[in-house]
């Protein structure tokens, strides 16, 4: 047995260096970049020195007091967003954590899931497009290739045909007496169902029942067709 | 078997009828008791709980029939009826009654009810449905695996009632137990201990643990206020032990529940064939979509219209007032109290223009009674069929421009039999912005079938012109007010979440039950009122009042509204009753007494106008004193403001009839 581990946790510097870029693509998404703004502010989300270290490893650049990403900053920037908020969905919709808990382990989760794993996530969940906060998720090459070729495997009600058969995959869990009353009604995840119509409401057969829903509700059921 | 040490036992008992929402509770009700309760194909008919009686193995027992619940933790006011009354009267028998095709959901309110320790018998009710999906459920099995007697019945035929008599006394307490989570077992064990000494403790536990303490008002009715610290020390000390879950904990259990069931079901459930998809099912499916969904709507619409105006307003009245009253009835009654009773003032208080005969009975039986009677078959026949959820479907766009979801279809269509009955019915709205919003919609803008029979009466003849501007200003009304409130009432709508049950033939029997025990409800209400309203005016008329509330009245009722001053009566009695102040201006419109324009008019200011006593009060039970003179003072401004307006319009020449 060796100590050393095969695949080693990433180094702190490579957390708070992804987590430094985390922040300036959330400024950018912001339209900030002046360097007054931003420089207090990863002095303080993450440690002193991690501006000089970013630069030093030309992932980001200074001009006329503006801080800019380089390209190779941008990439991993979007990367990295794209984890957390993919992360952010996973804790949220799958594994329902509560909303004050999503985010610090969605902190610690982004540094650890690989593209590959990212990849999964996003075509398990049906490359959402967006965070549970409403802040977009970065495209990924799998989201691209979707559009094109295969339909997502998790997708929410409401983005189905009418006509759609499949199964339960689960309920966001926001508004908890709707919900109760889908689980007691029989809308359990692993439920077969069949999508009748979207319009005027939605209405869907799981198992014996016939339930009518309006939108609302629909967006926060989550199936597999 | 003990079988005679049981009935003892069972002896002068109570039995409650629980179950999910529509699997035919209140029809076995009826079957147990000879009484009838209002039966529907419609989730959520019974909103509240009724007591009979009936009798079994030569005892007699209190049977109990309660709104439908899909849980025992209640979300709503009507579960927390049936909780409630389970709790504070422990009643010594639980029949559930369950959708024999939906065992998952009957399952998992079985181990839930198992919790309170009472003997259970289950119900598989509707089991032909069930027999024609092709599902075969052996009884046997599913009675040892629960610990309780299980019967399959067919509430509406009576198959399988005598064995459900047999098995009632037979009750046992549920031996089925579910697998919680470790901490949450150890939570509940916990709350236990501090809790009084009860049969159901860990059910108690339970919803405290879900941070609902709503269930210590019925628990200290049941055990007595001295144990209120008690309760009071358990549901603080909840608090912290829930703050130890991450995920809520209801969800937790509820899953442990539905996989239990799941199990159950699997064991005791065969698939025996193909569902069969009958035509009845079909029409069932288009009536929900766009095409031919308004299509059917429109259709419900224009038969109505043919049936309950048409046939009703105009045929059937026809007959019983020009036909049986005014040529025979009234005559004779005339020529008896003329020779039976010398006393003039007696006599012109039956028969006299404001006669309790010649206006009160006739007003009421010739004029009111065929059209009720047309509307109640009519909605009855909707109700049973299960279009009216369908209904609900087609409707729900427009109601959300009110702030409202398709569930107060159920109470606003209602409201065209009867506001009162139909105010009762919020009760199954979710929030309390929506009660309000249909309880003021309900008072303002839809009249009662009595009332809408006689209005309708007034239409016929008219142009069409006259029906459309009507129907214009009451429906533009209420989306109006509807919106507005929406925009002004604090709080949120609560998005459209029902479940629609299958299109069934409606029963000619039940129908029939149904609308002679309206009917019945319908006289004991309106007659005395009408008797009551009457006399009112029949003393004012005598004392010289009615001249002076006719002076009085004149300003708004003939120079704002430009109506015949006789106008002003109808609108007294209207307060008393919608339809009897709608029968007064059918009257004056068959006596030639308005024109076209005075009929409009007359129609949009009555449809809108103030609600009628009964429901003025039942308002006040709902809603509250002040909520309900708020409504009452928006709705009297707001129907005379529109009546004012029209009549200014027709003057100004802008319309032609």
């Amino acid at each position: 047995m060796t100590t050393e581990k095969k695949y080693p946790l990433p180094t702190s510097e490579q957390e708070n260096i992804e987590e430094a870029l985390g922040v300036l693509w959330h400024q950018s998404e912001l339209m900030e970049n002046r360097l007054e703004v931003i420089l207090p502010l990863l002095e303080e989300t993450v440690n002193k020195e991690i501006y000089k270290t970013l630069i030093s490893k030309e992932l980001l650049k200074e001009e006329n007091n503006k801080i800019l990403l380089t390209e190779k900053g941008e990439n991993l920037a979007k990367d990295i967003t794209r984890r957390h908020r993919l992360a952010e969905r996973l804790l949220s919709d799958v594994l329902a954590l509560s909303s004050q808990a999503i985010d610090p382990n969605a902190c610690k989760l982004e540094h650890i899931i690989s593209t590959e794993v990212a990849e999964s996530i996003c075509t398990l969940l049906g490359h959402p497009t967006q965070c549970p906060h409403g802040s977009l998720i970065p495209k990924g090459d799998c989201c691209e290739k979707a559009t094109e070729t295969i339909e997502p495997i998790i997708t929410s009600l409401d983005k189905c045909t009418p006509g759609s058969k499949g199964k339960i995959a689960y309920l966001i869990l926001q508004n908890h007496p709707d919900l109760h009353k889908l689980l007691s009604l029989g809308l359990i995840p692993g439920t077969p169902f069949n999508l009748h119509q979207t319009f005027p409401t939605y209405v869907i057969e799981a198992g014996e029942t016939t339930l009518a829903l309006e939108k609302e509700i629909a967006e926060k059921i989550f199936v597999r067709q | 078997m003990h079988e005679t040490t049981l009935d003892k036992v069972v002896a002068s008992q109570s039995i409650v009828l629980v179950g999910n929402p529509n699997v035919g509770k209140s029809v076995l009700f009826g079957k147990l008791t000879g009484r009838y309760v209002t039966v529907s194909n419609y989730p959520g008919t019974t909103v509240d709980v009724s007591r009979g009686s009936g009798w079994f193995m030569g005892q007699q027992h209190q049977i109990i029939d309660t709104p439908g619940i899909l849980s025992l933790y209640p979300k709503s006011e009507d579960e927390k009826v049936t909780r409630d009354l389970l709790i504070e009267e422990r009643p010594q028998i639980i029949l559930q009654v369950a959708d024999a095709k939906n065992l998952n959901r009957t399952l998992l309110l079985t181990l839930e009810l198992a919790l309170l320790k009472i003997p259970m018998v289950l119900a598989l009710n509707i089991s032909d449905e069930a027999r024609e999906r092709g599902i075969e459920i052996e009884t046997e099995l599913l009675s040892k695996i629960l610990g309780i007697p299980v019967i399959e019945t067919v509430g509406i035929t009576g198959e399988g009632m005598s064995d459900l008599r047999r098995a009632i006394p037979k009750a046992q307490v549920p031996t089925v137990t579910v697998n919680l989570l470790s901490e949450i077992k150890q939570a509940i064990e916990s709350l236990t201990l501090l809790l009084p000494p009860h049969p159901a403790k860990e059910f108690i536990a339970e919803t405290f643990l879900y941070g609902d303490s709503s269930i210590t008002i019925p628990l200290s009715h049941f055990l007595g206020n001295s144990l209120l610290s008690c309760l009071k020390q358990c549901s603080d000390r909840s608090q912290m032990v829930r703050k130890r879950f991450l995920r809520p904990i209801s969800l937790l259990t509820l899953d442990s529940r539905h996989q239990k069931a799941g199990e159950i079901r699997a064991q005791v459930t065969q698939l025996t064939g193909q569902i069969h998809s009958s035509w009845i099912q079909k029409i069932g499916k288009w009536a929900m979509q766009p095409w031919p969904g308004y299509l059917f709507v429109a259709l419900a619409l224009f038969f109505m219209y043919e049936f309950v105006g048409v046939f009703g307003a105009q045929y059937l009245v026809g007959l019983m007032e020009e036909g049986l009253f005014n040529k025979i009835l009234n005559p004779a009654v005339t020529k008896i109290v003329e020779i039976s009773i010398p006393i003039k003032f007696i006599q012109e208080m039956i028969i006299g223009p404001y006669g309790l005969f010649t206006m009160a009975i006739t007003y009421a039986l010739a004029l009111i009674f065929p059209i009720v009677t047309c509307f109640f078959l009519f909605f009855g026949f909707l109700e049973d069929s299960g279009y009216l959820p369908r209904l609900a479907i087609m409707l729900d766009r427009i109601f959300r421009i009110m702030g409202l979801n398709g569930k107060a279809v159920l109470p606003m269509i209602l409201g065209l039999g009867c506001d009162t009955m139909a105010t009762l019915t919020t009760r199954v709205l979710d929030t309390k912005k929506e009660k309000i919003i249909v309880c003021l919609l309900l008072t303002l803008s839809v009249p009662c079938s009595a009332q809408l029979g006689a209005m309708l009466g007034m239409v016929a003849g008219l142009s069409w012109k006259v029906f459309a501007i009507w129907l214009g200003i009451v429906i533009g009304s209420m989306i109006l007010v509807g919106w507005g409130a929406s925009k002004l009432l604090p709080g949120i709508r609560s998005p459209f979440l029902m479940e629609i049950p299958p299109i069934r033939k409606p029963q000619f029997y039940n129908l029939f039950k149904k609308v002679r025990a309206r009917l019945i409800w319908y006289v004991r209400e309106a007659v005395p009122m009408f008797m009551l309203g009457t006399f009112i005016l029949f003393v004012s008329d005598k004392i010289g009042l009615l001249r002076i509330i006719k002076k009085l009245g004149n300003p708004i009722v003939v120079n704002f509204l430009g109506l015949p001053e006789k106008a002003t009566e109808s609108f007294i009695i209207g307060f008393l009753r919608r339809d009897y102040g709608a029968a007064g201006f059918f009257m004056l419109a068959q006596n030639g007494l308005m024109n076209a324009a005075q009929i409009t008019v007359a129609l949009v200011v009555i449809t809108l106008f103030m609600p009628c006593i009964a429901q003025f009060f039942v308002t006040i039970k709902e809603r509250g004193l002040k909520t309900t003179l708020l409504i009452a003072a928006f709705v009297l401004s707001f129907s005379l403001g529109i009546g004012g307006l029209v009549n200014w319009i027709f003057k100004a020449g802008w319309i032609q009839l």
